[in-house]
């Protein structure tokens, strides 16, 4: 049974040196991401280096978590063993919001019927407790 | 130096695709049975056997589902070949376009004459295996649920659409083309005739995402035997010249962080590749596009500057069929012919050569003299494809 809870969890990110400002401000209800101090640049995924610029001068900045859907997608199916844990979901809605004042993020969108959801929505940041210790940023209508 | 007309594909091997194993009773292969079954085809094909290729070229491609570190050196060890040069293809399903450029450049500065490339997959009859996630996928996708390609490609595809204001009828087009070849191919797997209310009535799986719009998992394997101009035209068949090729890998296109998720490396891969060739696009007889997803096969043609970009009259008005005025996917594409994992590209070189070489039987697209093959892999955080390749052939050095 202990073994069928495993297969059923959803899946949680590793929390690395580079990424854990990210996730220590989604647990404090903060939206932070990378911006380059030498080119001024938004990095993301999180790196070690400006992926423009080359520069190490990276730093965390809170950002105002309101944007608009670039794109989405309604997931209607499992793909792969690792993903079992979002069956009860189905069918949810996933998108690519791109932020007002930072880059491009992957997320889920909530709060919202789904045949509501459209390309270029307003929507902005709320965060949603695993109870696993990580705090993930999602998205509702604004 | 360039590696313009210097090698040329002088053996192709195809193992037929299936889905046998996952059901209990079913009868299993092993990626490492699909691997010597391939390269004997290969070599059968070029008239060589396996000693013709010690301490000649190979080159093995990792698959997803079962690679381990050193897996170049356990094909080796799978098929009894001593290479003198050991490539990798790390690519995803870029891997078989991109090593033509690598196997040629290898044999262009001396160090062999022959390179073997080979790549075998057995999803549904061998389980284990390693299955290594990249870390923004791992951190910043899989906990929101994202269902790998299938919903990466959805973002990209509903983006297309509402550009383009392509709909269904468009992607089904396309769908429909391939399914006609295959219908045409007896490699291919799916081989029955669809229309475009079939398209339409089949599944949505992440929308507007098909089931007739994604690729089909298969078992198999392939390969390809690259050899030097000189040494090709002393083999059993016409050699089939590489004449171009190109690579571009991590393309952006705008900033980094919010890319154009509508072009794809294959712009600059295609413009090496047929700066390097010096063939034109009205040469160009014949398209064999890695075919994923049907978006990504259109949004390469976009990229190739085969048309412009969200260019939906040139979609409607043009017969993509192999009489028609621009053939693509001739073979049925792995839509339909299935993709063994990252082996599922190597389709695309060979079925190039097949045409070149008027081995295209009821699908033989007439009086060809130039074709392209591409290959995409790694689907990128926001964006599209990490790996992209292009290679242009001709029947003529």
């Amino acid at each position: 049974m202990a073994e069928k809870n495993e297969i059923t969890k959803k899946p949680l990110p590793e929390i690395t040196p580079v990424n854990q400002p990210f996730w220590d401000g989604a647990k404090g209800g903060k939206l932070m991401m990378q911006k380059c101090q030498n080119c001024g640049t938004w990095v993301f995924c999180p790196r070690p280096v400006c992926g423009d610029c080359a520069s190490d001068k990276l730093e965390w900045v809170q950002v105002s978590g309101k944007g608009k859907i670039f794109s989405f997608t309604v997931i209607r199916e499992v793909v792969g063993q690792a993903l079992r844990g979002f069956a009860p979901d189905i069918p949810y809605v996933t998108a690519w919001v791109d932020l007002d004042d930072g880059p491009r993020f992957c997320s889920n969108i909530v709060g919202c019927p789904i045949d509501k959801v459209h390309i270029d929505m307003p929507v902005e940041v709320v965060f949603e407790d695993t109870g696993d210790g990580i705090t993930l940023p999602k998205f509702k209508p604004s | 130096m360039s590696i313009r007309g210097k090698t040329a594909v002088a053996g192709i091997g195809e193992t037929p695709t299936d889905r046998l194993g996952g059901k209990p009773g079913e009868p299993r292969k092993s990626t490492a049975e699909y691997l010597a079954w391939a390269a004997r085809l290969a070599m059968e094909d070029a008239g060589l056997t396996k000693k013709d290729f010690d301490g000649q070229g190979l080159a093995a491609i990792y698959t997803t589902n079962h690679s381990q570190p050193f897996w170049p050196e356990e094909v080796a060890a799978i098929l009894g070949i001593t290479p003198g040069v050991s490539l990798a293809g790390g690519n995803g399903g870029a891997s078989s376009v991109s090593l033509l450029g690598h196997a040629a450049a290898a044999i262009t500065a001396g160090l062999c004459d022959l390179v073997l490339v080979i790549a075998a997959a057995a999803p549904f009859s061998e389980r284990g295996g390693h299955r290594g996630t990249p870390a923004d996928t791992r951190d910043y996708e899989m906990p929101f649920g994202v269902m790998g390609p299938n919903c990466k490609i959805s973002f990209v595809m509903s983006r297309y659409m509402h550009e383009s204001g392509m709909t269904e009828d468009h992607f089904g087009k396309i769908a429909v083309t391939g399914r006609y070849h295959a219908s045409l191919n007896p490699n291919a797997y799916l081989r029955k005739p669809i229309t475009i209310e079939d398209y339409k009535k089949s599944r949505l799986i992440s929308d507007p995402i098909r089931l007739f719009d994604c690729v089909m998992p298969a078992n198999g394997g392939k390969a390809y035997i690259m050899a030097s101009a000189e040494r090709a035209k002393s083999l059993r068949k016409p050699p089939v010249y590489l004449l171009g090729w190109g690579e571009c890998n991590n393309a952006s296109y705008g900033p980094r962080y919010r890319a154009n998720p509508l072009i794809t490396g294959i712009t600059q891969a295609g413009k090496r590749a047929f700066d390097m060739s010096g063939v034109t696009h009205k040469d160009i007889h014949c398209l064999n596009l890695y075919d994923d997803y049907i978006p990504v096969v259109m949004i390469q043609i976009e990229d190739l500057g085969f048309c412009g970009r969200n260019d939906k009259a040139f979609f409607e008005k043009t017969d993509f069929t192999f009489k028609g005025d621009l053939p693509i996917q001739t073979s049925g594409g792995m839509i339909n012919c299935g993709q063994p994992s990252t082996t599922g590209g190597m389709l695309h070189v060979i079925e190039t050569v097949r045409q070149i070489r008027g081995e295209g039987g009821d699908r033989q697209v007439p009086n060809i003299k130039f074709g392209i093959s591409t290959g995409v892999g790694a689907v990128n955080y926001g964006k599209n494809f990490g790996c992209t390749a292009a290679a242009i052939f001709g029947s003529e050095a």
